[in-house]
């Protein structure tokens, strides 16, 4: 393997640009002090995960529901988006559901199991991959799929850079 | 001989069987061009780079192989060699990166339990061909056709055992839609979902045909199912086969992609597995991304410049410090002898932080525009560097830093190197 194999245009190679790009950004505008409070570290944090988040969705070359999903929810607040996702969920959920509305316009789905007592965990999976609210279990698994490996070379590259930056 | 065969499946007059065992033969060949080339890079190992997958599969593919299919069962190793070619790059289906990612999902296998289980691999193997040996044997020639056919979305099981074919092959079978094999494949087995690689798309009316003929000519995105032996034969249900043959495909390929589900079978205990991986994932990149927010970093070497490729062709032997920081940073480095780096990078810093913004805009930009900016980066860290640590022997080093690298015989170890 030479030494220019490094596939510029791989979704390693593309996320690990973005998410540097991301993080020097981010460092340069507050850099650490040594006597950060937990409430700082905590801001930085989740500017860092968010920006993680951003660059992996970004990266993608096709543009994936899940991809699409995460870059909409970094960017619109909660409250218009709780009206969105009540939409979606009871479009895809009309023939299967009820919907029991419960104090506060907070809306409880309740999934009738259909095919084979896989409720449960089908909205669990729906839970976890994001935009994965208005799917069937087809495009589901295989939106899970690629949700998977992006989040492998995700973790790969963030766990490298963490090491990188502790050796001191 | 082996370019040979491309041109040989492009004159039309030859059968389609003919086709097929050409094909094979090639395969054969290649794989054993490949075998020797990569029989001692078995190491590069589960977690490096994708073409490092690519070895360690092949690697723990032939030893596994080896071991338990030496009893001389042709068809399983048949079926193996198919699988070793499937890296093969350039197949261009609808899940390309889907498809290396089969090859790293499958690194696991052989890496992860180690050499000694080559069961697991041939539990694997024969997984994919779930038919006996004997009618595997007629099948694995009849699919190979069918590969040019359903290149978007085909079925795993197929996918795993016949994407030999490399991208010149496959773009010139995919325009015809040619169902000689199908028919040829209905008469041999019973419950043989290959059926579905067929079902791309669907017209609910026209698809139950029990005498669906061959074709030459290209068809318009009808796809024709036919009905097995015994089975209803009305378009609900072979609708609803048709799904559930897509939804069984989507979780074997689910199945290797998540590492230990081997053994679990059924929806359900699978559905769990993923869930708790993906829950697993997601919490490792926030506990990572925490750690990076409690991390100072020292190196103040600025990004942009990382990725230009540009930069690359002309940088290496005069300014290998950059290059292998990149290259590193992306395929977990060996950063046990990584801490003479950081010192020269900090010291360059400053000259780099100046040529950073025409860096970053030149980047895009053609290579012969980027000769001038190149220059002025070497001349200027190289002064730079050699203010710092003007040995020539540290360049030596930095260059055996490379080799080791990019040999990948590091990166086995994933990430907790004790210094």
């Amino acid at each position: 393997m030479d030494l220019h194999n490094l596939n510029p245009s791989s979704l390693k190679s593309r996320f690990t640009t973005r998410f540097l790009r991301a993080l020097t950004e981010i460092n340069a505008r507050k850099p650490i002090a040594s006597s950060s409070s937990p409430r700082e570290i905590f801001q930085r944090y989740r500017r860092i995960k968010d920006a993680a988040d951003t660059s992996m969705a970004y990266s993608v070359r096709s543009r994936r529901t899940w991809s699409k999903a995460t870059l909409w929810r970094l960017r619109t607040p909660s409250h218009r988006r709780r009206l969105a996702s009540f939409g979606r969920r009871s479009s895809l959920n009309k023939t299967r559901t009820t919907t029991t509305a419960s104090h506060r316009g907070a809306v409880v789905v309740q999934i009738t199991s259909r095919g084979g007592g896989l409720g449960v965990q089908l909205e669990e999976l729906r839970e976890l991959v994001p935009g994965g609210e208005a799917m069937d279990l087809c495009n589901l698994l295989d939106e899970t799929a690629h949700y998977i490996k992006c989040l492998t070379t995700q973790v790969q590259v963030m766990r490298t850079i963490a090491n990188l930056y502790s050796l001191e | 001989m082996n370019r040979a065969l491309p041109e040989i499946l492009q004159c039309s007059d030859m059968t389609v069987l003919e086709r097929q065992r050409a094909r094979l033969k090639w395969q054969q060949e290649q794989f054993q061009q490949h075998q020797q080339e990569s029989y001692f890079s078995e190491l590069s190992g589960v977690f490096s780079s994708q073409t490092g997958h690519v070895q360690g599969f092949r690697q723990g593919d032939l030893m596994s192989c080896g071991g338990a299919a030496g009893g001389g069962d042709s068809v399983l190793s048949d079926v193996v060699m198919t699988r070793q070619l499937k890296p093969d790059p350039g197949l261009e289906t609808a899940w390309p990166e889907l498809g290396k990612v089969d090859m790293g999902a499958m690194g696991f296998g052989p890496c992860g339990y180690g050499n000694g289980q080559s069961f697991d691999m041939n539990q694997a193997i024969s997984r994919t061909s779930s038919c006996p040996p004997a009618v595997a044997a007629a099948e694995v020639k009849g699919n190979l056709e069918k590969m040019g056919l359903a290149v978007e979305r085909d079925s795993l099981k197929k996918r795993k055992v016949e994407k030999l074919q490399n991208s010149k092959v496959v773009a010139e079978d995919d325009s015809k839609r040619i169902k000689a094999s199908e028919e040829e494949e209905s008469k041999i087995t019973g419950p043989n979902t290959r059926k579905s690689s067929n079902n791309k798309k669907e017209t609910y009316g026209d698809t139950s045909k029990e005498n669906s003929k061959v074709s030459d000519v290209q068809k318009p995105d009808y796809i024709h199912v036919r009905a097995r032996r015994g089975q209803a034969t009305d378009s609900h249900s072979l609708a609803e086969r048709v799904r559930r043959e897509k939804i069984s495909e989507r979780m074997k390929y689910l199945q290797d992609l998540v590492p230990g589900c081997n053994k679990i079978t059924g929806k359900a205990g699978m559905l769990d597995e993923i869930i708790n991986y993906v829950q697993s994932l997601q919490r490792q990149v926030e506990f990572l991304s925490m750690k990076l927010a409690t991390v100072n970093p020292r190196l103040n070497f600025d990004i942009d410049n990382l990725y230009a490729k540009d930069v690359f062709p002309y940088c290496t032997t005069n300014f290998p410090t950059v290059g292998n920081m990149a290259q590193e940073l992306a395929n977990h480095p060996p950063y046990v002898q990584f801490n003479p780096f950081q010192q020269v990078v900090s010291g360059c810093g400053v000259e780099m932080g100046i040529n950073s913004t025409e860096m970053a805009l030149q980047r895009t930009i053609s290579a012969p525009v980027s000769i001038p900016d190149t220059s002025f980066l070497n001349t200027s860290c190289f002064t730079g560097m050699q203010q710092i640590q003007p040995s020539a022997a540290w360049d030596a080093e930095l260059q055996n830093l490379y080799n080791v690298a990019f040999t990948g015989s590091i990166e086995g170890s994933d990430l907790k190197m004790e210094m």
